[in-house]
């Protein structure tokens, strides 16, 4: 498959031989860098429906802020010898990038930080965390270090979105609703212990997901770690922890 | 939609516990999930729970006899049933601080400390967050007072003297077995304290002597002089045959442990053992989402663990204060002050009952509103209770409080008996029928699973 976009990450001349983990590495690298392309996607979107230009500048930075996230995890694929693909238009990044664009075309600046920042960046930030703990060097606190950035990037949404919550909590909280069953679904798919669904399009073979114990991680543990970020994540902007424990609940395994 | 999440009002409590077991989990999962949803797979429930963060799980309403209601919160921490070990304390602790936050968060007046939640915290009060005007209470008073309680009705059931009685008290100087201790000590010949710290173990004995208690204690079951008649295990012990030796072949073995994972089976035939520290409320509850007889999995309606059932009392009683807290501060005037309120309020102890059913005799207002899972019949002959039900109570016998009658010839764990009056008894009977049947019909099993999972655990005194 083609790349979306060519980070001119290829393979360099001095690695004769792999280490017996590089292949797991670079699927997950994979991943890691078709969610930051996406992002930046996302937010250069963002920045065509703000009217503020402080907002604007805001969205173009975050999306600068994303490539370069990509292109990190394009280096340290350089650095343990694997080329490292993304596939924005792989089938479960796809649909989750038209589920942005519908807010994009309906204006919709608080639906697309919902999906963004709450659903799509929760996933980010719990996964790279745990990535960054079991990675060795500099792999791992590239991924921690970047984990720690999503982080902050929630932390200002946060505000907004907590504001935009007081003004009208019923309304906030069906719109969230409503994106949470159309994006956390998809998010749920690719989160599954395996793709039951058929290959991702990212990975360079075969799932991933079967040999993560290899590098100490597992696919429950991701999603485990992914829903307990998301979850936290409504709890600070205040939903009720019964409700979102629902929503959590009726999601697909 | 996704549920209202707009506009509660404060709360008058909060409930603070956990699923005992995987079975008790997937259920609650089950019914949050809707039935248009297949249920979660075992091996999924296993690897998500661990990663729920602590939250509450369904509002609760406690109706009082005179009408007065309380309006509550089930916060669940989310410990995993499997992780009860001491090698999980520092987890399950902030996992219950987790919870206890979110109690303050919604603003409770008042929460209680459910089971195992109560253990971790009960000598660690201080580690709870702030509490901006939250009372805590680990509800212990009420425990021992229904656990005393159900004792002194075994014994009466059975025709037995407590007078005459060795009373072994298993985890002996936790906070339960400590005030089990303070209120049966003047009414048995002689108590024996078991538990594992000897120092505390020091402490009580050397207080119920200066108070004229013939007191022996020991950190190994058998090293006391004579075997126990009656026994309350406060701790739940890694094994139960470690009973054995030091206990009457038909002595009365009250399992009030966390969780309880104690039945009579064929290495105790002859004794009876019953589960403690349960009440029962008689102006009912709910729960939304309706979670009843999920969350309070029992063989009889609104039968709920004593220490969760203060918190609501002192609700009802408009005293939001931290009734019970600490440890070995629980005395007789005590056990009597609270088991007063919750009587004031109809909350009183639940119908007797082990892993096979129940075991003694049914509540008088249940006799015009009989609950779906109690079928009328007569008592399996290997319980010696029973038998003697059977035999001495054949048709309705009223006391003061309680009503007699026989209950069945077969195991009532099995749903087809107890689906027998469910529909006439109940207006959505089947359903509720059902569940309580299915309740009854994973006890057993979560009791296994218990007993297995306790092996591992060191059995913390309460």
């Amino acid at each position: 498959m083609e790349p979306a976009i060519d980070l001119k990450c290829s393979l360099p001349t001095e690695f004769t031989t792999l280490s017996p983990t590089a292949l797991i590495w670079q699927d997950v690298l994979a991943q890691a860098m078709t969610g930051e392309l996406m992002a930046a996607m996302n937010y250069t979107s963002l920045s065509e429906i703000c009217d503020d230009p402080a907002e604007v500048a805001d969205a173009l930075e975050h999306a600068e802020g994303e490539k370069g996230h990509a292109a990190a995890f394009a280096a340290e694929g350089r650095r343990i010898g694997v080329v490292v693909p993304n596939n924005v238009n792989a089938k479960h990044w796809k649909r989750l990038r038209e589920a942005f664009l519908r807010r994009i075309t309906e204006r919709d600046f608080i639906g697309c930080l919902m999906v963004q920042e709450i659903m799509l960046e929760s996933f980010a930030v719990a996964s790279y965390a745990r990535v960054g703990k079991v990675a060795k060097g500099s792999l791992g606190k590239t991924f921690a270090a970047i984990a720690a950035e999503e982080e902050e990037h929630i932390g200002h949404a946060m505000e907004i979105l907590q504001a935009e919550r007081a003004l009208d909590t019923q309304r906030f909280d069906d719109k969230l609703y409503q994106l949470h069953l159309e994006v956390m679904t998809i998010l749920a798919e690719m989160l599954a212990k395996d793709c039951r669904t058929g290959h991702c399009e990212v990975c360079h073979g075969s799932c991933v997901k079967p040999a993560l114990p290899d590098v100490t991680l597992s696919a429950a543990e991701l999603r485990g770690a992914s829903l307990h970020q998301y979850l936290q994540t409504l709890d600070k902007l205040g939903l009720p922890g019964e409700v979102t424990l629902t929503w959590v609940a009726q999601l697909p395994v | 939609m996704g549920g209202s999440t707009a506009g509660l009002a404060k709360l008058d409590f909060a409930l603070v516990g956990h699923q005992e077991s995987w079975r008790a989990a997937a259920d609650v999962l089950a019914v949050l999930r809707g039935p248009e949803h297949t249920p979660l797979p075992d091996d999924e429930i296993r690897d998500i729970l661990p990663w729920i963060p602590p939250r509450a799980v369904c509002h609760v309403e406690i109706t009082s006899v005179g009408g007065t209601k309380a309006r509550g919160l089930y916060v669940d921490s989310f410990i995993p049933p499997d992780r009860l070990q001491d090698a999980y304390m520092r987890d399950n602790i902030a996992r219950v601080r987790g919870a206890a936050a979110c109690a303050i968060k919604a603003e409770a007046k008042i929460v209680s400390l459910g089971g195992f939640s109560s253990i971790l915290i009960e000598g660690n009060f201080d580690q709870l967050p702030e509490r901006h005007g939250t009372a805590f209470t680990t509800g212990n008073t009420l425990t021992v007072a229904f656990i005393v309680r159900g004792l002194r009705q075994m014994c009466a059931l059975q025709s037995r003297n407590l007078g005459k009685s060795t009373l072994l008290i298993v985890g002996a100087t936790g906070d339960i077995g400590s005030g089990c201790a303070r209120c049966l000590a003047h009414n048995v010949k002689r108590v024996q304290l078991y538990a594992r710290n000897l120092e505390r173990l020091r402490r009580l004995a050397a207080e119920l002597e200066a108070d004229g208690v013939q007191v022996e204690m020991a950190t190994d079951l058998r090293q006391f002089s004579a075997p126990a008649d009656i026994v309350i295990c406060a701790a739940s012990l890694p094994s139960p045959s470690l009973l054995l030796a030091s206990i009457a072949p038909d002595a009365i073995i009250c399992d009030a442990g966390y969780p309880k994972n104690l039945s009579p089976g064929a290495e105790m035939p002859r004794a009876t053992v019953f589960f403690g520290g349960l009440g029962q409320v008689a102006g009912g509850m709910t729960f939304s989402p309706d979670l009843h007889g999920i969350l309070n999995r029992h063989p009889f309606p609104d039968v709920v663990h004593g220490c969760l059932l203060e918190g609501m009392a002192l609700a009802l009683e408009h005293r939001y204060e931290p009734f019970s807290q600490g440890r070995g501060f629980i005395t007789q005037e005590r056990v009597a002050e609270i088991e007063t309120i919750a009587a004031r309020h109809g909350i009183r102890l639940a119908p007797l009952y082990n892993a096979d059913g129940p075991l003694d005799r049914v509540p008088a207002e249940w006799l015009s509103h009989p609950p779906a899972t109690l079928k009328i019949g007569s008592r399996p002959t290997r319980f010696p209770v029973a038998a003697k039900i059977a035999s001495a109570t054949a048709g309705a016998q009223t006391d003061s409080a309680l009503e007699t009658r026989r209950v069945p010839q077969v195991s009532p764990l099995r749903p087809g008996i107890l689906l027998g009056k469910a529909s006439r008894v109940h207006p959505k009977g089947q359903e509720k029928a059902s569940r309580r049947s299915d309740t009854l019909r994973n006890l057993s099993s979560d009791l296994r699973q218990n007993s297995v999972a306790l092996r591992l655990w060191s059995g913390t005194d309460r």
